[in-house]
């Protein structure tokens, strides 16, 4: 059912075509339709028509098969975060993970919580942070434009990371999800 | 009405104490060993048949839970709470499920938070909020949160503070106000 290999790299694709493909890419985020913590709310303004992130193409799919942005939207409990690496690795390849918040940052206000994780970079590869408690929409509309620069640049490779560091990300979120009952990676 | 309700049960609860009334709140402290009889006495014969939450408190310094059962009577719109308290050491405590179904949910909530036991609770020990979890319930007083958040989620760099006077002097700020002025003034 999974294969245990990451795919061979599709030939030598030349350096134009991936700056092309990158430039689409850039131009049509699409988000999956998730949210946690308080920073959904954000989200919600910027949806609408008065921050309108259609006008950037990032558009909501409903589901994560379709998407390739995953905002993590505040502080991550140890349970959601299970059901956030499940999403995650459902998405289909490149995909970007946007963190907004202290709370994903450094743990924010919630560091000495029992139940909500602090640095969110040791269990997941995050592309973009965008700081603030809670990053107002123009903000968060900030991070997006410096993510569509770093996939035009070619340097949002945190998907490629998480493939060829999956043991170092699989350790550290197994020492804080004691009972793991997800699937093996699938590529 | 909430008159009426006292009566009634402090003829049947002697040893009943009272701790706050107010004209449609009443809420009283019954030996632990009447506690269930009280709770469905106000059931079947006062009226308080909606139960609204079941709240526990970790005394720590009397080395007692106190639960309290939280009953509400919407026609005559009054609120009743039966507190009891129960030793810590292998807390048990009679479940009301048989009498209300929703009780499950609250008790799964207390048995995961403090390590209650209820027997008699049909779901109890599932996974409710907490899953996997191996150390002290987090919710009982004698849980270190921080200790373990940092053992877990990793030490996180203490916050530096930064005085605003000294980036930006006197220039704004509330010290500046007339009414922090006054303020500096009176110190
Ligand atoms: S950073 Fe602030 S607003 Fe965002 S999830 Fe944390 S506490 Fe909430």
């Amino acid at each position: 059912m999974y294969c245990n290999q990451p795919p061979e790299k599709p030939g030598n694709k030349k350096e134009l075509l991936e700056k092309i493909t990158n430039m689409a890419r850039a131009n049509s985020l699409w988000v999956t339709a998730y949210g946690t913590g308080c920073g959904a709310i954000e989200l919600r303004p910027l949806h609408t028509s008065r921050f309108d992130m259609e006008r950037f193409g990032i558009a909501m799919r409903p589901t994560p098969r379709q998407a390739d942005v995953l905002i993590i939207s505040g502080y991550l409990a140890t349970k959601t975060l299970k059901r956030v690496i499940r999403v995650y690795e459902q998405m289909q390849d490149p995909k970007y993970i946007v963190a907004l918040g202290s709370c994903t940052i450094n743990g924010g206000m919630y560091f000495d919580s029992y139940n909500t994780l602090n640095v969110l970079d040791k269990y997941l590869p995050v592309d973009v942070y965008v700081m603030g408690c809670m990053p107002r929409p123009e903000a968060i509309i900030d991070g997006f434009s410096l993510l569509m620069q770093k996939i035009k640049d070619g340097r949002a490779q945190g998907w490629k990371h998480y493939k060829e560091n999956l043991d170092y990300y699989r350790e550290n979120q197994k020492k804080i999800i004691t009972d793991w009952d997800l699937p093996d990676y699938n590529w | 009405m909430i008159d009426k309700v006292k009566k009634e049960l402090e003829i049947r609860f002697p040893l009943l104490k009272l701790v706050r009334e107010q004209h449609n709140y009443l809420h009283v402290k019954v030996e632990r060993v009447s506690a269930m009889d009280a709770i469905v006495m106000a059931r079947t014969s006062l009226g308080h048949s909606v139960l609204q939450l079941i709240s526990t408190v970790d005394r720590i310094e009397d080395d007692v839970f106190q639960m309290t059962w939280i009953l509400e009577n919407y026609s005559a719109c009054t609120v009743l709470l039966i507190s009891a308290d129960y030793p810590r050491e292998n807390c048990i405590v009679p479940s009301l499920c048989q009498i209300w179904p929703a009780a499950s949910a609250f008790e799964r909530e207390i048995f995961e938070m403090f390590g209650i036991s209820f027997p008699g609770n049909p779901r109890e020990g599932e996974d409710f909020l907490l899953e996997g979890w191996k150390d002290t319930p987090p919710m009982r007083r004698d849980f270190e949160t921080e200790e373990y958040a940092m053992r877990v989620y990793g030490e996180r760099q203490p916050r530096e503070h930064l005085d605003p006077r000294q980036y930006i002097g006197d220039i704004v700020g509330e010290w500046n106000t007339p009414m922090g002025r006054k303020r500096e003034e009176e110190k």
